[in-house]
């Protein structure tokens, strides 16, 4: 008799479990495996949003258009040329997260507020005389970094890292607006400061005009024609870089690295004092293997965020100009798609981003495996 | 033995000073441009060409007009920016999409990590293989059902497709496994039956789970761009991104506007982060699958 039992059991646990989950379900194949399907089938068709056009089937003929599309191959080079940013942003979050795990640098809570006392007195006294003076924007600057300082020593850690952050949760249309305004190369604050530091130290060099130039760090690369190559300089690609840095740093790595560090066994770090490692050699031989799985997962998310990536900054910022060095892979689907109405051909494309993308982070899988097998 | 020259007192207490140094420089410099968007903002149309910070004469105007106040002075009309419809909206397709999301993906992840059924794995796969496929290709079939549903421009239309989510899905799943057999077993024993056990046992256990899935639901939907500047046509249906894009189409030239603007739509942001920053950050911890 048992197994008519569980035959029925089973039976019934089957309708209970689609029971809940079919909500989900159909919500799943209608908005989900539903459109997989579809944008499939669309790329093997000339499907557009115009109505005047009968809807046929092409078979290859999108993708074979694709590979021999110049734009295609210049938007790819951008999307990987952007994603080449992530590692120095990984590495920035790894040793902030390194600095700031410890809750408190100081121990005793009399020095702490004994110093942030003589900080705060410093620091009204400092920006004071500098606004009398006349020197308004030294004053502020120094007066965040006072006031920043005493957070961090009242505080502890946690301010700086709440400070830090606020650039990565604030990610969006505002920021990325504000950053187009910046890199503005008459009035914006990236020339500004540059201007002012160039003719401190007596250096007389054109400023890079950012978001309206073509040129990249990679300017000396022999890339084909179509590639609107501008030569080696700060341009448009290098502007998006340091924002995606800014806005990167600080954010959800930190906070994946502070936990990680934070886990780490301490006798480890003690085994090391005893021997007399420097904190540079306890960083590099304790911590970073320590959160190598940490890393690894950092790095698939990246791959797989980079490659769909640069849609916002491609449409708040640049609209995928100048001469298209900003465009990524996601802004050409988009207007692909959306604005020349193409949607088979758009298809296409978005079938070769995740062929890439699905190949990428195999490899990543494989050998980020390898080493952390290598690593423990 | 003597002690090392990197473990001396004052070698300590120097690192000590250098970090809380090089850190607060760091934090200044990561402000710079929010210092320099209010002072952008308070500026008048002829001093934002300066490349000074510090405004000659705070002058609340610009804020004045794109809270609707005062008109443009160079126009004499109200500028296009609804800040409170557009919050509104805003709140209004994220509140839905986070409730009807985290409420169908429990349900699936207890279908998925507590009740044993033939097939389960197989279907689960299948929700896993989507989550590896670019949100680009699935955003042109699902406008092109978006349109024969004649859903597009409508509120439905942003809050519906994102109530099913694969991620979420699998996030509660992953929870839920978490929570050792044992209190389902004690619960059936006692004659709960699935839908018991479910609400009992399973949801008051599964809530951090369930509470990080909300923030980050609620917060990719408050942001989102591409869904909604597909979707939406009207005016009056714009959410905070939408809105304040084309706020910056209109008067992208008036500096000193749109960064009124923007600090205008970035104080909703800010007070947020406030709320949510302690759920925030162990959330990220969890589903980065470190313990914080």
């Amino acid at each position: 008799m048992p197994r008519l039992y569980s035959g029925v059991r089973e039976r019934k646990h089957f309708w209970a479990a689609m029971g809940f989950l079919a909500l989900n379900l159909t919500g799943f194949l209608i908005f989900t495996f539903g459109p997989v399907l579809l944008s499939l089938y669309m790329s093997f068709t000339n499907w557009t949003l115009r109505r005047s056009v009968d809807l046929q089937w092409v078979g290859l003929r999108n993708y074979q258009e694709l590979l021999s599309d110049s734009n295609f191959w210049f938007y790819l080079y951008n999307t990987l040329y952007f994603m080449l940013g992530i590692p120095f942003a990984v590495v920035g979050s790894l040793v902030l997260a390194n600095l700031l795990v410890d809750n408190m640098l100081l121990k005793r809570k009399k020095l702490r507020l004994r110093i942030a006392n003589v900080l705060i007195i410093v620091g009204l006294l400092t920006c004071g005389f500098l606004l009398v003076g006349g020197q308004k924007d030294l004053a502020l600057i120094l007066g965040v970094i006072y006031i920043g300082a005493a957070a961090g020593i009242i505080w502890g850690s946690v301010s700086y890292r709440t400070m830090l952050y606020v650039p990565s949760f604030a990610s969006g249309v505002a920021t990325i607006i504000l950053w187009q305004q910046i890199f503005n190369p008459y009035y914006g604050m990236a020339n500004n400061i540059l201007g002012e530091l160039l003719a401190w130290v007596n250096l007389d060099v054109d400023l890079p005009t950012w978001l309206n130039s073509t040129k990249s760090l990679l300017g000396f690369l022999p890339l084909p024609a179509t590639f609107s190559n501008g030569g080696v300089g700060l341009g448009a690609r290098e502007a998006i870089m340091i924002m995606g840095f800014w806005m990167g740093i600080g954010g959800n790595n930190m906070i994946l690295y502070i936990a990680s560090i934070a886990s780490i066994p301490e006798d480890l770090y003690e085994a090391a004092d005893i021997d007399g490692a420097g904190s540079v050699g306890k960083f590099w031989h304790i911590t970073v293997p320590s959160v190598a799985p940490t890393t690894f997962f950092i790095a698939i998310m990246a791959t797989i965020g980079g490659l769909q990536g640069g849609f916002q900054f491609a449409k708040i910022m640049t609209e995928g100009g100048p001469a298209g060095t900003t465009t990524t892979l996601a802004y050409y689907i988009y207007t692909k798609g959306f604005v020349e109405q193409e949607l088979g051909y758009a298809a296409a494309i978005s079938w070769i981003l995740f062929i890439i993308v699905f190949a990428l982070t195999l490899v990543n899988w494989k050998y980020g495996n390898r080493k952390m097998e290598a690593a423990s | 033995m003597s002690t090392p020259w990197s473990q001396t007192p004052a070698w300590r207490s120097a690192m000590v000073f250098l970090k809380f140094f090089g850190v607060s420089v760091l934090c200044g410099i990561m402000f710079l441009p929010f210092i320099w968007m209010i002072c952008t903002a308070f500026k008048s149309s002829g001093e934002v060409e300066g490349a000074h910070f510090w405004p000659e004469l705070f002058s609340p105007d610009n804020i004045r007009i794109v809270l609707r106040q005062i008109p443009d002075p160079f126009t004499k009309v109200f500028v296009n920016l609804h800040l409170a419809k557009w919050i509104f909206n805003s709140i209004l397709v994220a509140a839905w999409v986070t409730t009807l999301q985290v409420f169908t993906s429990c349900m699936a992840a207890y279908a998925f990590s507590r009740i044993q059924w033939r097939g389960r794995d197989k279907i689960f796969l299948l929700y896993l293989a989507t989550m590896m496929i670019p949100g680009m290709v699935l955003t042109i079939p699902q406008y092109q059902i978006m349109v024969s549903l004649n859903l597009v421009n409508t509120y439905s239309g942003l809050i519906i497709p994102a109530a099913f989510s694969a991620f979420g899905t699998f996030m509660l799943r992953q929870f839920m496994l978490g929570i050792p057999q044992s209190y389902d077993e004690a619960a059936e024993i006692d004659g709960a039956g699935h839908c018991q056990i479910f609400l009992d046992v399973i949801l008051p256990l599964a809530k951090p789970g369930m509470i990080t899935l909300a923030i980050f639901t609620f917060l990719g939907n408050y942001r989102n761009l591409i869904w909604p500047l597909i979707m939406i046509k009207d005016a009056h249906l714009r959410t905070v991104p939408i809105g304040l894009l084309s706020f910056q189409g209109q008067y992208g030239a008036q500096v000193e506007l749109l960064m009124s603007a923007t600090l205008i739509c970035l104080i909703p942001l800010i007070l947020m982060f406030i709320i949510m920053q302690k759920q925030l950050v162990r959330g990220i911890s969890l589903s980065g699958g470190v313990k914080g």
